[in-house]
C-alpha cells in the first residue's frame, strides 16, 4: 500500500493524497439512507487530481496493482453508487471545476467536478439557461451525467442525457477518449457517449462535458392544484398532458409531507386540500396564463378544489423550497426511497396499488414524485423496516406489470443489483456484462455497481 | 356596516434580483420585476382578515408611475375591493414627507375611514417613516411594528406591538394607522380565478388635478420635499475570502480570534 501512496503522490502532488481516516470520512458515504447503505471499506486512499492525464496515470497504476478505483462527485446519490466497498483509490473530481460558456454555440464546456449550482450560475451570467434541474445543486456535472440524472423538469426538457453533447472520458484502461462534441447531430459509429451517460461510473471517468444551454425563458408561473384524494389528482395528469399543456414541471405532493417540510424550514404550508399537483409553467405572459386556465378547468372538472397561483419570485421560490425540502425533512424518518417509474397514464393505477400495499402492511408510505413523467418516490419508513423487503417487492412488481421500471432516476448503484437481475432478462444482463468487460477487463472501475 | 379599511402599497423592484447603477448611485429598475413591497402583502392580508372577521371594504392606495397599476391589480387579486393609483409627474421625486403628504390628501379625498394598514417599511427605501407620517398628517394615532392582531370589533382593535425588546399589548379605537411586521400573518396566494378577474379590474387613477380640492401642490414631489440628497453611496459587495494556513496552531488561533471578535464565543 505504501508504494501505491508514494506513486499517487508523484502523480497528483503529496497534498492531494489523503490517507487519514478523519479527513476521508465524508468521502466514504453518500446520501443513501443508513438502513440500506453499503458498508464502506476502511482501506482507501483519497486522491484529488487536477486533470485527465493525472486520472489516466492513476487508472494505469490501479490496473497494474489490481486495486479498485472509485470516482467521486458531489456524493448526492441515493443508491450507494459512490461508496467504496473494497480496498481502493477514491478519485475526487472536486478540483476540476472550470466552466466556460460558448454563447455562439449555446454550449457550456464544464469540467466534471463543477457543481450544478456553478453551471446554473455560469449559464445565467451568460444570459442563457440550463433548464432541467436534475438534482441537488451540490451534485457535480460528472455525477449528473454518469447517473443520467432526471429531476422535476424532465417533463418539458428531458433528462441529463438530452443535454449532453460531448464528453471527455478516461477509460478503465487509462486511455483518454473524446466522444461527441459541440454537435447537435453525430452519427459517427455507435454512440459510446450515450453508453457512458447512465453507466454509474463503471465504464469510464467523465472528466469534461459539452452541455447544451438554451435562451432564457421569459417568465415562470407556479400553479397549485389542490385535491381531496390521491386518485383525483393523479387521474388529471394524463388529461393535462393531452390538453397540449407541457409544464416545466408537474409535481405531486401530499399535505402531510408539505407541512412537515415547511415546519422543518420554519415556514407554514397554508393551502387547503389534502394532496396537490404543483405545476411550473414557463413562457410568455399570455401563454402561461392560458396554460394555467386550461389546467385549472381540467382540475375543477375532476374534483379539484380552487387552484391558487404564485407569480412573484419569492412566492414561487417558497413553494419550491418546501417541495424540495420534503427529502431533507423526511430523511431522519425513512428507511429507503423507491424510485419506480411507470408510463404517465398509469401513475393513478400505481398510486392505488401503493395505497392497497400501505393498507395491507399497515405501513405509512409517503408518496411524492414527478407526476407528469410517471416517476414516483414512495418512502418505506424506519418503523416499517421489518416489512421493507415485502413492501419493496410488491411496489416493484406492480410497477413492472404496469410497463414501468424499478428506477427512473436514482439508478441501480450498489443496493439494487439483486433487483436488476430479477427484473431484467438474463440476455440483457449478459450483454451488459460483456460491455463492462470490453471497457474494464480487470473490473477495477467502481466494482459491484450496476453489475456485481 | 363594516369597517372602512385602507392599505398603503408601494411598488418596488424585486430586491433580490435588482442591480445597482454604482456610478449614478441609482437602482436600475429595468433589471428586475416590479412587485408589491413584501411587507405591504402582510398589511393587505391583515386588512383582508379584518374584513373577513367583521365585514368591511378594503381600498388599496399607491403613489407611483403608471406601471404601478399592475401591483394594484395584484392587490385586488389578493382581496382588496378597490384600488387607487396616485400618478402625476409632479408627484415624482418625493421624499417621505412629500409622499406621506400626498397619500394623506388622497385618504382625505376617499373620505371616512376606520383603519389604515401599512407594512413596517419598504425594501427599496427602508426608512419605515411614511406610515407614521401619514398618521401625523391626518392627525390620527398610529401603532407601529404590530406582530399580532389579538382582537378586532366594529369600534376597537387590540394588537401586539414589538418595539425594541419589549412587547406591548395595545388597544385603540378608530381611526387608527397600524404598521405591521412580517410576523403578523402569512399572506395567502391569490386564487387563479381572482387573479384572472383582477387582471381586468379597473384601477382608479388620480392625477394632481383630481386632488385639487384637498392638496397644496407646493408640498408634493421633488420640490415639496424638505430632504435633499447630497450623495448616494452603494456599498461594494464583499466577496468571500479563503485563507490557507500551513501551521495548524496559527490557523486555529486565527479562527478563535475571529469568533471572539464577533462575540460568537
Amino acid at each position: 500500500m505504501n508504494d501505491i501512496v508514494k506513486t499517487l503522490e508523484d502523480i497528483v502532488g503529496p497534498e492531494f493524497v489523503i490517507t487519514s481516516k478523519e479527513q476521508m470520512e465524508s468521502y466514504l458515504i453518500d446520501e443513501t439512507s443508513i438502513p440500506v447503505r453499503p458498508t464502506p471499506s476502511t482501506e482507501c486512499i483519497l486522491v484529488k487530481p487536477s486533470d485527465s492525464n493525472q486520472i489516466s496515470a492513476i487508472i494505469k497504476l490501479a490496473n497494474e496493482k489490481g486495486i479498485a478505483v472509485y470516482p467521486r462527485g458531489g456524493g448526492t446519490g441515493l443508491v450507494g453508487g459512490a461508496i467504496p466497498t473494497k480496498v481502493g483509490i477514491i478519485v475526487s473530481m472536486e478540483r476540476m471545476d472550470k466552466i466556460v460558456v460558448d454563447k455562439e454555440n449555446l454550449m457550456a464546456e464544464a469540467e466534471a467536478g463543477a457543481t450544478l449550482g456553478q453551471l446554473l450560475k455560469a449559464a445565467d451570467e451568460a444570459e442563457l439557461s440550463f433548464p432541467p434541474h436534475p438534482g441537488d445543486e451540490g451534485a457535480q456535472i460528472g455525477g449528473l451525467i454518469v447517473c443520467n440524472a432526471g429531476g422535476a423538469r424532465a417533463v418539458k426538457h428531458g433528462v441529463m442525457r438530452n443535454f449532453v453533447k460531448g464528453l471527455e472520458v478516461v477509460l478503465p484502461t487509462g486511455e483518454i477518449l473524446k466522444l461527441g462534441g459541440k454537435l447537435l447531430k453525430d452519427n459517427m459509429g455507435y454512440s459510446l457517449m450515450h453508453l457512458m451517460i447512465g453507466s454509474e461510473g463503471t465504464l469510464g471517468i467523465v472528466t469534461k462535458a459539452f452541455i447544451k444551454l438554451t435562451p432564457k425563458t421569459e417568465r415562470t408561473l407556479t400553479l397549485l392544484l389542490p385535491f381531496n384524494t390521491r386518485h383525483e389528482a393523479l387521474k388529471c395528469v394524463p388529461k393535462i398532458l393531452n390538453a397540449g399543456v407541457v409544464p416545466l414541471a408537474l409535481e405531486y405532493v401530499e399535505r402531510e409531507v408539505m407541512e412537515l417540510s415547511a415546519e422543518h424550514l420554519g415556514e407554514k404550508w397554508i393551502v387547503s386540500g389534502k394532496v396537490f399537483l404543483i405545476a411550473i409553467l414557463a413562457g410568455g405572459e399570455n401563454e402561461v396564463f392560458s396554460d394555467a386556465e386550461k389546467m385549472s378547468t381540467i382540475a375543477l372538472e375532476n374534483g379539484g378544489l380552487e387552484p391558487s397561483i404564485a407569480e412573484r419570485r419569492d412566492e414561487q421560490e417558497s413553494i419550491l423550497k418546501i417541495r424540495s425540502n420534503i427529502y431533507t425533512a423526511l430523511k431522519p424518518r425513512y428507511g429507503d426511497i423507491l424510485d419506480t417509474t411507470v408510463p404517465p397514464s398509469k401513475i393513478g393505477e400505481l398510486a392505488e396499488i401503493i395505497d392497497a400495499i400501505s393498507e395491507k402492511y399497515s405501513a405509512y408510505i409517503p408518496v411524492y414524485g414527478h407526476a407528469a413523467d410517471g416517476n414516483v418516490h414512495s418512502h418505506v419508513m424506519k418503523e416499517d423496516l421489518e416489512k421493507y423487503d415485502k413492501i419493496k417487492e410488491e411496489i416493484y412488481k406492480a410497477s413492472i406489470e404496469l410497463g414501468g421500471v424499478i428506477t427512473g432516476e436514482h439508478g441501480i448503484g450498489k443496493i439494487r443489483v439483486k433487483e436488476l437481475y430479477k427484473f431484467l432478462p438474463a440476455k440483457q444482463i449478459e450483454l451488459m456484462r460483456q460491455i463492462k468487460k470490453a471497457f474494464d477487463p480487470n473490473n477495477i472501475l467502481n466494482p459491484s455497481t450496476v453489475l456485481d | 356596516m363594516g369597517l372602512k379599511l385602507i392599505v398603503l402599497i408601494k411598488q418596488v423592484p424585486d430586491i433580490a434580483k435588482v442591480r445597482f447603477d454604482v456610478e449614478k448611485g441609482r437602482i436600475d429598475r429595468s433589471s428586475a420585476e416590479a412587485e408589491i413591497n413584501p411587507f405591504d402583502l402582510n398589511a393587505l392580508e391583515a386588512a383582508v382578515q379584518v374584513k373577513e372577521k367583521v365585514g368591511g371594504i378594503v381600498t388599496a392606495i399607491s403613489m407611483g408611475p403608471p406601471q404601478a397599476v399592475t401591483s394594484l391589480k395584484d392587490a385586488i387579486a389578493r382581496g382588496a375591493d378597490e384600488a387607487i393609483l396616485l400618478e402625476d409627474k409632479v408627484f415624482a421625486g418625493a421624499d417621505t414627507w412629500a409622499t406621506s403628504y400626498t397619500l394623506s390628501c388622497a385618504i382625505r379625498k376617499v373620505g371616512d375611514f376606520d383603519l389604515i394598514f401599512c407594512g413596517e417599511k419598504t425594501v427599496d427605501g427602508d426608512t419605515g417613516q411614511v406610515g407614521a407620517e401619514v398618521a401625523e398628517q391626518l392627525g390620527i394615532p398610529h401603532i407601529y411594528y404590530v406582530s399580532k392582531i389579538n382582537d378586532i370589533s366594529q369600534d376597537k382593535i387590540k394588537v401586539m406591538s414589538e418595539v425594541d425588546e419589549s412587547s406591548y399589548l395595545l388597544e385603540s379605537d378608530f381611526p387608527l394607522l397600524v404598521s405591521v411586521t412580517k410576523d403578523v400573518n402569512k399572506p395567502r396566494l391569490p386564487t387563479l380565478r381572482d387573479k384572472l378577474k383582477a387582471m381586468k379590474a379597473e384601477i382608479k387613477v388620480w392625477h394632481a388635478n383630481d386632488l385639487s380640492d384637498v392638496i397644496n401642490l407646493a408640498n408634493v414631489g421633488y420640490f415639496g420635499s424638505p430632504t435633499t440628497v447630497h450623495k448616494v453611496v452603494i456599498p461594494k459587495e464583499k466577496e468571500r475570502q479563503g485563507k490557507t494556513f500551513k501551521d495548524v496552531p496559527g490557523g486555529v488561533n486565527f479562527v478563535l480570534d475571529a469568533l471572539e471578535a464577533k462575540k460568537l464565543i
